[in-house]
């Protein structure tokens, strides 16, 4: 190998890591519209699911992209005092239902102590974690009803 | 899994349980040579085939453990066996298939694990962050926690109901040599102990510990052979995978621990009626609390009656977590399904001293759930029927 590959390859940069999670799932429109999160219906079956390689219920692998709901249900939830490292703490996460009867885990924004089980949220999109670059990761979550 | 001959439990072997300073291979061997001269084995080439369930520590655990027992070798096929918490469980499992099939005559089953890697105190635990839960702050507590408080929403139960079930489980313990935290404990300390995940409080989480047990099994044949006085027999076991899908469910119940305690009693001929004793997955207080429901103790929506009756303790219909539980033993992930085999084939076998339930139980059944896995309950279930005699 050549004096110079060999330089290059030694400073190869490492490529960055994700600071957004995840186009599958979530939708942020560039025209300033708002934020939604992804269902994928199978279009042989017609089974709703989030995205998938192939349908985990009859194996198609043609689906089409509904957009869900911006409001859901908190189905339960739990305030975490000691959490994942690297997770500043406290901080909230639940069961939100879909209307279109899908289930995500995500976190709530706001303070501990004031979610209630059923109650109705609004999808958000904000930082849930750092990156291994040390860069906030934005992701689908959920807040209070304005 | 349908038993196509006898097996028997020839013996079973358990460290203490708690932190540790030496290794998880250690702590498996101990286990694995109590349960070997428990089974009058006193020869390096006798167990034909070894499973070895591990959660953190090492990809080859089982030959870590078995080299400095002078058992590697072309005599013994080891395999590792991997599922989280239900590891040691699953280990036993497969050896039992192996008797079961005809396959080996005695085979072996251990779990061992240091989960406290030294560490003096530690983050919550999580699943890998390569599933998508994990990756938004999951931990297997606040997960739990969901559970409570969606049952506390549903029932009208409260945080001082829940931490009932450390103080009984705590109590069972009080004389077992095995277990790390034992004794009296009030209900207002349960309570007041520092808040993990709302509405888990410390002394509702299981303790993260280190520890070791292991399981012979054998032919009726085999058991002759070795001169066992006190057979216990393998009624039936179970290994299911957990149910996957993104819609919502009943966390409350249990899907899985549903299915697979119904095949368990549907393949054993027995019923959770005539069940005597029974060691569960009470990694946090809800846990035990909704499986009384789930294994079809009670009814559902009845669990907390059940609790209250003092029917899952001593003199009850069914005496839960009699060794003192996860909630007592701490919960060396690995290890603990096959450290429930362990006591309750001692307690089948009246061996278990300060800790006995007497009249010495003539049925025993064990519950271990294993993986944090998103779309799931849980990853997997393994469960075990042992019956006292021939």
């Amino acid at each position: 190998m050549a004096q110079e590959e060999v330089q290059k390859k030694k400073t190869k940069e490492k490529e960055p890591d994700i600071t957004f999670f995840h186009p599958d799932l979530l939708e942020v429109p560039q025209d300033g519209s708002l934020p939604f999160m992804k269902g994928f219906r199978c279009k042989k079956c017609g089974q709703l699911d989030f995205k998938t390689a192939i349908c985990t219920g009859c194996w198609g692998e043609e689906f089409e992209m509904v957009p869900l709901s911006r409001r859901a249900k908190v189905y339960s939830f739990s305030d975490i005092y000691i959490g994942q490292q690297g997770l500043d703490t406290p901080y909230i996460f639940a069961y939100v239902d879909f209307p279109e009867n899908l289930r995500v885990f995500a976190q709530l924004e706001g303070e501990v102590g004031t979610y209630q089980c059923d109650e109705e949220v609004e999808l958000t999109v904000g930082p849930i974690r750092l990156n291994n670059d040390k860069l906030p990761i934005l992701s689908y979550k959920f807040k209070k009803i304005s | 899994m349908k038993l196509q001959r006898e097996v028997y439990i020839a013996g079973v072997g358990e460290t203490r349980f708690g932190k540790h300073t030496i290794d998880f291979d250690l702590l498996g061997r101990e286990a694995a040579l109590q349960a070997m001269r428990a089974s009058n084995i006193d020869r390096t080439d006798m167990i034909q085939s070894a499973y070895v369930g591990n959660g953190m520590n090492d990809m080859v655990a089982g030959q870590t453990v078995f080299r400095g027992l002078g058992m590697c070798g072309d005599k013994l096929p080891i395999i590792n066996v991997q599922s989280a918490c239900s590891a040691g469980a699953m280990a036993v499992y497969c050896a039992i298939k192996d008797v079961a099939t005809g396959l080996t005559e005695l085979s072996m089953g251990v779990g061992c694990e240091n989960h406290t890697m030294h560490r003096e105190t530690g983050a919550a635990f999580s699943t890998a962050r390569s599933d998508i839960e994990a990756m938004h702050g999951a931990v297997m507590t606040g997960k739990y926690a969901m559970r409570a408080v969606r049952y506390m929403h549903e029932t009208g139960a409260t945080i001082e109901d829940l931490a009932m079930i450390t103080v009984k489980n705590r109590k069972h313990a009080t004389h077992n040599p095995h277990a790390w935290f034992k004794g009296a404990i009030t209900v207002e300390e349960v309570v007041k102990s520092r808040m993990v995940a709302y509405p888990m409080t410390l002394q509702q989480c299981c303790g993260i510990a280190d520890g070791g047990a292991a399981v012979v099994v054998g032919s009726l044949e085999m058991m002759k052979k070795l001169k066992i006085e006190k057979p216990v027999r393998v009624a039936g076991v179970v290994v299911e995978s957990g149910p996957y899908h993104n819609r919502p469910r009943d966390i409350t119940g249990d899907d899985i621990t549903e299915t697979t305690s119904a095949a368990l009693y549907e393949s054993s001929g027995i019923g959770p009626e005539d069940v005597d004793i029974l060691e569960l997955h009470d990694a946090f207080t809800i846990s035990e609390l909704l499986y009384y429901e789930c294994l079809g103790l009670c009814k559902k929506g009845e669990g907390l009656q059940y609790l209250r009756d003092g029917q899952s303790t001593y003199g009850g219909k069914c005496v839960v977590s009699p060794r003192g539980g996860m909630l007592s033993y701490g919960h060396p992930i690995g290890a603990s399904g096959a450290a429930q085999i362990a006591q309750n084939v001692k307690q089948l076998r009246g061996e278990c001293g300060g800790h006995q339930v007497g009249p010495t139980p003539k049925v025993a059944m064990s519950h271990v759930t294993g993986g944090g896995l998103s779309g799931t309950e849980h990853a997997a279930c393994t469960m075990h029927m042992l019956v006292k005699g021939w």
